[in-house]
């Protein structure tokens, strides 16, 4: 997945159709992130990346790069 | 020899609390968000002065109607919130029924995969021969150790209780069990205070997490994500392995039915394993998160609503507070 499909589907779990998510977008201050994105995003990132985040670390989440860092850089190609 | 599940009945408390009053409650909140999100549009909440043994007496009452009680010779409740910590609530219980006095009669504690292990362990009540007709129920009160303030907590749970019957037969109706058992992830869903080992505190805390639920160290505490994480992981595993066991396949399978734990969660779960929308119960609407009560909820209403019939294969799953969760396969 590159970043910009990455983006493109983290607003779709947030259901934050007008908000424009970047690497340096503070995820804690949408008022869309709360307990029930959370789980979308887990479910997210466990359908799209096999992987599977702790709570402990969904807690040090800040950033929307804060997220991709968690879930692996390399799993990002570049835009195409 | 075999066990069937001869008869089924629940019983809600009457007093709601709906979406719209908790949006009243926590103004950040949305009712029609709630509904969407966790499928749940009310749940039921035991008043003050009634417990998880007055609503199992109710849904007994209820399974009464179908069956003498003097035949029951075991009695089995499933519960977390005693009326007491001792005597345990089924030896009430076996009185306020009116039940013999020839009779087993034990509480286990257990929550979201109760159900299931109760139906284990009626099972082997009845193959070693100890009783014939074992009455399970299962009740449950949460919402009594859920903060006030916590929105989280008091969105997905509600209380209620069920009561069935399981009886010797000849043939089977109750398969091979798989069931699971990780207590690393006790303090994920746990009540900390009020028992031993840490004493209730008159004077605790009160603390916020990051989506402003309030709770203190006496009541619930629910670590979401990582009860998440935990059914991510078991739920497919324990599918398989209840097919692998009894020799079948999903396609062999007439109806699926997951604890109720909410919406967003079992439909998740349901896509990941692959199970066809048409044989799978999501359905949490009135009722909440009734903890070990959910699956024998949905066995009723599915029963009442012609979605199951005599004779149809129901895989069971429960899965949460413990950890523990448990399956089987139930032929009506």
């Amino acid at each position: 997945m590159n970043k910009n499909e990455f983006f493109l589907e983290l607003k779709s779990v947030l259901e934050a159709e007008d908000v424009e998510l970047k690497e340096n977008t503070v995820l804690r201050d949408l008022e869309q992130y709360d307990s029930l994105a959370i789980l979308g995003i887990i479910a997210f990132i466990d359908e799209k990346f096999n992987k599977r985040l702790s709570a402990e670390n969904f807690g040090k989440v800040t950033s929307v790069q804060s997220l991709m860092t968690l879930i692996g850089e390399e799993r990002f190609e570049e835009n195409g | 020899m075999g066990v069937r599940l001869s008869a089924i009945e629940y019983f809600l408390p009457k007093g709601t609390i709906t979406n719209q009053d908790l949006e009243k409650e926590f103004t950040d909140w949305n009712a029609k968000k709630i509904e969407d999100k966790t499928g749940i549009r009310i749940r039921h909440v035991a008043g003050d002065d009634e417990t998880a043994l007055d609503l199992a007496y109710e849904a007994a009452t209820m399974v009464f109607k179908n069956i003498l009680r003097e035949k029951v010779d075991f009695l089995l409740l499933c519960t977390q919130s005693p009326d007491y910590f001792l005597p345990t609530s089924a030896c009430i219980l076996q009185n306020k029924l009116g039940l013999r006095t020839d009779i087993g009669a034990i509480d286990f504690n257990q929550g979201c995969s109760g159900f299931i292990y109760g139906l284990a362990v009626a099972k082997g009540l009845i193959q070693s021969g100890v009783a014939r007709h074992v009455l399970l129920i299962t009740a449950e009160t949460y919402t009594k150790m859920i903060h006030p303030k916590d929105k989280g907590n008091r969105t997905i749970f509600g209380d209620g209780a069920a009561a069935v019957i399981l009886e010797a037969s000849e043939e089977d109706y109750l398969s091979e069990f798989v069931l699971g058992t990780d207590g690393r992830g006790f303090n994920n869903l746990f009540v900390p205070n009020g028992a031993f080992r840490n004493k209730y505190n008159p004077v605790a805390v009160e603390t916020s997490d990051e989506n402003g639920s309030i709770r203190t160290e006496n009541h619930l505490y629910m670590n979401g994500p990582e009860i998440f994480n935990f059914t991510i992981s078991a739920v497919p595993q324990v599918l398989a392995k209840i097919l692998e066991k009894n020799k079948t396949d999903l396609n062999h399978i007439d109806y699926v039915i997951f604890h109720q734990a909410n919406k967003f969660m079992i439909e998740y779960l349901r896509k990941k394993i692959g199970i066809p929308p048409e044989k799978f119960y999501s359905n949490m609407l009135e009722t909440g998160n009734t903890v070990s009560s959910t699956i024998p909820i949905a066995l009723k209403d599915c029963l009442n609503r012609g979605i199951l019939k005599k004779g149809d294969k129901v895989l069971l799953v429960g899965f949460g507070v413990g950890y523990s969760w448990g399956g089987t396969i139930l032929k009506l």
